[in-house]
Order: C-alpha cells, then sequence, then structure tokens
C-alpha cells in the first residue's frame, strides 16, 4: 500500500500546480448548469409543482450534483492516458514497475479528482445557492456518508472506463466506446433522475452502472433517507468488487496479447 | 481572378480529400468513429422524449422543431469540423509557432491553415444531422432553405472559432478561451431559445452567434419570414468577412518559430 500512497502524494502535488487550469473549466460546468437551469424554470409552471417527486430546487441540484461529480472526475488518466499507453507501446515500460497497472492508475486517477472535485464541489454549492437557492432538508450530519458515496461511484465509474481502454489491447481505438458510455451515463443518469423514465424501465436501470455512478450519489444529496443510503451504499460496493474483477480479468487476457517491438 | 478561384478551390477540395484518405488508412477506426458518433449523437434523443412526456412544448418548440435545431447543429458543426477543423485548433499552430509551413505556400495562407485537418466523428455529426432532417418530413424548399442554413451555420461556427482563435496572435490561453466557448455554443444551440430571455437571449444571438447558426433559421423552415433569413445571410457575410480581417491583422504580428516541420 505505501508505494500506492507515494504515487497518490507525487499526482496530488504535481496537480496542485494546475488548480488555476481547473478553475477555468468552471466556465463549460456553468454553462451546462444555467442552461438546465433555465430548462426546468420553463418545464416547472407551478409554484410547488412535483415533477417525479421532485421539486424545481431538488431537479436543479440534482442536476447541479451530478454535473459536479462528472467535471469533478473528468480526467484523462483512465480513459485516454490507458488507450494511449496501449496503442503505443510504452505500456511495456509500465507494466515490468513493482506496481499492478490498472493499480496504478486508479491510484493516479484519485490524485487528479482530489484537487478537481472539491474545487468544482465549492463553485456548485456557490452557484446553486446564487442560482437556486439552498436544498431543503439538507443537513450537514450526513455530508461525510454523502462524500463516501461520492468517492465510490467516482471509483466504479473509472473501473469501468479503465476496462473500456483495456480493450485497446484488441482493437486499436476505443474512444468511440468512451463516447457512447458517457453519453449513456450522462442521458439517463445526470441529466434526470431514474424516476423519471417510465416505470417499467426503472428497475432496469437500477441494475446499471448508472444507479451507484451519478443516480445514487446525487440523491442522497437532494433527498437524503438512511434506507436508500444502505441501499446504495450495498450496491456500490457489490459494483466495485465485481467491476474490479472484470477490469483485473480483461487485463490480464489482454497483456498476454502484447508484442513488444524494438525501437 | 476566376481562374485563381477555381485553382483555390480545387486545392481546397484535394486537401480535404487527402486528410479523409490519410483517416481511412485504418478502415475499421475510421468506421466505428462514424457509426459510434452517430449513435452517441442519436441517444440524447431520449432525453427529448423524457420532456415532451412531461409538456406538450419545451421553450415553444415541437418535437419535429426540436429535431431540426438538433439536425442543424449536428450537421453544421460536422460540416465545419470536416471542411475546416484546424480553424478549431488556430491557437496551437500561432502559439507554438506552427505557421510557417503554410506561409510558404504559394496559395491563400487562411485556406491553407483552416483545410490542412479534419475530425473524422465529424463526418458522423454531419450523416446525423441530415438522417434527422430527412424524418421531419422538409418540402423542396425547406431542404432548399435547410441546405443554405447548412452552409450558413457551417461559416458561423468556423468564423467564430476562427475570430476567438486569432486573438491568440495578440493575447495568451486562447485555445482555453476558443475552446470552451465553441463548446458553450454547440450546448446552447441544442436547447431552443425559448428558455432564454433578456439579456442572455441577446448575448446568445448577437455575441455567441447562437441564435444565427441554428435557431432563426430553425424558425424560418417552420414558418417562412424573409426578414429573418436576410439577417441571417447578414450576419453570416459580416461575421465571416471581421474573423478574415482578423485573422490578417494578427498574421501580421506573428513571429515564426525556428521549428522545423512540414504541412502535414
Amino acid at each position: 500500500m505505501r508505494k500506492y500512497r507515494v504515487i497518490y502524494k507525487s499526482v496530488l502535488m504535481e496537480n496542485l500546480q494546475y488548480a488555476a487550469n481547473v478553475a477555468m473549466g468552471f466556465f463549460s460546468y456553468f454553462v451546462f448548469i444555467y442552461i438546465f437551469v433555465k430548462l426546468w424554470e420553463y418545464m416547472y409552471r407551478m409554484p410547488g409543482e412535483r415533477i417525479a417527486g421532485y421539486t424545481k430546487e431538488q431537479m436543479i441540484w440534482y442536476v447541479m450534483m451530478t454535473e459536479m461529480i462528472w467535471f469533478g472526475s473528468n480526467v484523462a488518466s483512465v480513459a485516454n492516458e490507458v488507450a494511449g499507453d496501449i496503442r503505443s507501446g510504452d505500456i511495456a515500460y509500465r507494466i515490468n514497475k513493482p506496481y499492478h497497472y490498472t493499480l496504478y492508475i486508479l491510484t493516479k486517477y484519485t490524485g487528479e479528482w482530489s484537487i478537481r472535485l472539491p474545487m468544482y464541489a465549492v463553485f456548485a454549492a456557490v452557484i446553486g445557492m446564487v442560482m437556486v437557492g439552498p436544498l431543503p432538508k439538507f443537513g450537514l450530519r450526513e455530508v461525510p456518508v454523502m462524500a463516501l458515496c461520492v468517492i465510490l461511484g467516482l471509483t466504479i465509474n473509472a473501473v469501468f472506463k479503465l476496462c473500456i481502454s483495456l480493450f485497446s489491447f484488441w482493437i486499436e481505438d476505443t474512444t468511440p466506446f468512451q463516447w457512447l458510455y458517457d453519453k449513456v451515463i450522462l442521458v439517463v443518469g445526470t441529466i434526470f433522475p431514474i424516476e423519471i423514465f417510465p416505470e417499467i424501465l426503472q428497475p432496469l436501470f437500477k441494475l446499471t452502472p448508472i444507479y451507484t455512478v451519478c443516480y445514487g450519489p446525487a440523491k442522497l444529496i437532494v433527498d437524503f433517507s438512511p434506507e436508500k443510503c444502505v441501499e446504495i451504499l450495498a450496491a456500490q460496493l457489490l459494483y466495485l468488487v465485481g467491476g474490479c474483477g472484470v477490469m483485473l480479468l480483461v487485463y490480464r487476457k489482454g497483456v498476454k496479447k502484447l508484442y513488444v517491438n524494438g525501437g | 481572378m476566376s481562374t485563381a478561384v477555381k485553382n483555390q478551390l480545387r486545392v481546397c477540395l484535394l486537401s480535404v480529400k487527402y486528410n479523409i484518405m490519410r483517416e481511412m488508412v485504418n478502415k475499421v477506426t475510421f468506421l466505428t468513429n462514424i457509426s459510434f458518433m452517430i449513435l452517441n449523437n442519436a441517444s440524447i434523443l431520449v432525453q427529448w422524449f423524457i420532456l415532451f412526456r412531461l409538456r406538450e412544448d419545451v421553450g415553444g418548440y415541437t418535437f419535429r422543431e426540436i429535431m431540426m435545431l438538433w439536425g442543424l447543429t449536428a450537421a453544421s458543426y460536422g460540416l465545419s469540423h470536416i471542411l475546416f477543423a484546424r480553424a478549431f485548433s488556430l491557437p496551437e499552430l500561432v502559439i507554438k509557432g506552427k505557421l510557417d509551413a503554410y506561409l510558404v505556400q504559394p496559395k491563400n495562407v487562411l485556406i491553407s491553415v483552416i483545410t490542412s485537418s479534419i475530425r473524422i466523428s465529424a463526418i458522423g455529426d454531419l450523416l446525423y444531422g441530415i438522417i434527422l432532417m430527412a424524418f421531419c418530413r422538409l418540402g423542396l424548399r425547406e431542404w432548399i432553405l435547410a441546405a443554405l442554413f447548412l452552409v450558413t451555420g457551417t461559416v458561423v461556427f468556423t468564423a467564430f472559432s476562427l475570430l476567438l482563435g486569432s486573438l491568440s496572435f495578440w493575447f495568451l490561453r486562447m485555445d482555453i478561451l476558443e475552446n470552451q466557448t465553441v463548446m458553450g455554443m454547440v450546448s446552447f444551440a441544442t436547447y431552443p431559445d425559448g428558455i432564454f430571455q433578456g439579456l442572455s437571449r441577446f448575448l446568445l444571438y448577437f455575441i455567441i452567434p447562437v441564435g444565427m447558426a441554428v435557431w432563426h433559421p430553425v424558425h424560418v423552415l417552420a414558418r417562412f419570414d424573409a426578414g429573418m433569413l436576410l439577417t441571417v445571410l447578414g450576419y453570416t457575410a459580416l461575421l465571416a468577412g471581421s474573423s478574415v480581417a482578423v485573422f490578417y491583422r494578427g498574421l501580421k504580428r506573428y513571429a515564426s518559430g525556428n521549428l522545423m516541420g512540414a504541412r502535414t
């Protein structure tokens, strides 16, 4: 574990130098949130109206939280870097190091979001308070468990994206698969809560990563309940264990296909 | 004069042709990029199915008008990235001193620069836009107008990006501003203008020209309005002229680098 702690610390220190660059991404986040504030202001026509059980404030905060998770964890290491390493052959230099390549990438990813996510969280809280107002029933006591849920969600997402990138061992470019995965998560889990979809589809969505990656953490933030919290955490742990198993299997099969050429 | 224009146009088309041929070296990647971009764009339709389950209109748009909006945005964005992709990454060439290779060529510098690369997934955007427009069941007149607006939309996207990118001749970090503003423009362009009011609406029509690239065209396609059509044409010509002028003004400030390179 010590070696991964050292990797984490070095990535964290490196990323601290580029905190200003992260702040430049706030513009895109703001544009996205601004559009959704206006959209939901249009869709909610009566004061106090509820759509799929959500008030206007909850619906906007839901989008702000899912987007905060999305923007706050949007780093290249689990997608482009892994695919790039495999395509260019650089992975040959990484797999003979005294660490497991996939765990190295996950540690690096954690170091990267450790700077981005808190910055986006503060920015989201500020624009949320200004544009929508405080969240009703939000309790500071539940913040640690909400944070745990967000971290688990981020890690599960990284594991799945890493699995897709590892398919570069077989196909040259996995970027289109990353687009599709991202878009499904974005449309089904980020823009809307699951309750807004037809009832027949809701149990299906609860079995997908969408439930654990973005819906679960955001739901707990906007409408916390202890029962829901236990359900979401249990689902996240299951997904994390299953996802890591798949990731290690794909990696083990993939490296066997690796050819090293001189150069 | 006409021979010079014809020659320039020929070089342009050859440039696009070779860009595509270069990308087609790996056919599987080429086809996957295009087909997955179509799927990627199509998945967002789910969002609109959900919103139209809640209300009969969104921002005053019917579902058909939303499809036109998406069709026009995707097709214009796609065509601009097929023909003029480099206009969207101009700051990189300026900052790193990579323009030298274009300055020594006996053809128009701006056209040589902006046609020198392609984004293959943009073919998927263009095809998706056309497919979506086909679902709108347009008449002959609407198809002619849609083709015209595809050209104006492409020019507006390219010219706006070129204008912002050309500012890198004067200022640093314009790559980030250009990228975020253009992506912001695309985000706004995929939602109806009826949800924006007041100052934001004014800004989105005249400063970040989303209104001229797609909103006005969709209004004209839905209900023909000669005034709006002329406004779009006039604004497009003005923006294109301004961006070209700013590029050449900035080019005079360009300090050549010592980088050895050739046009790719």
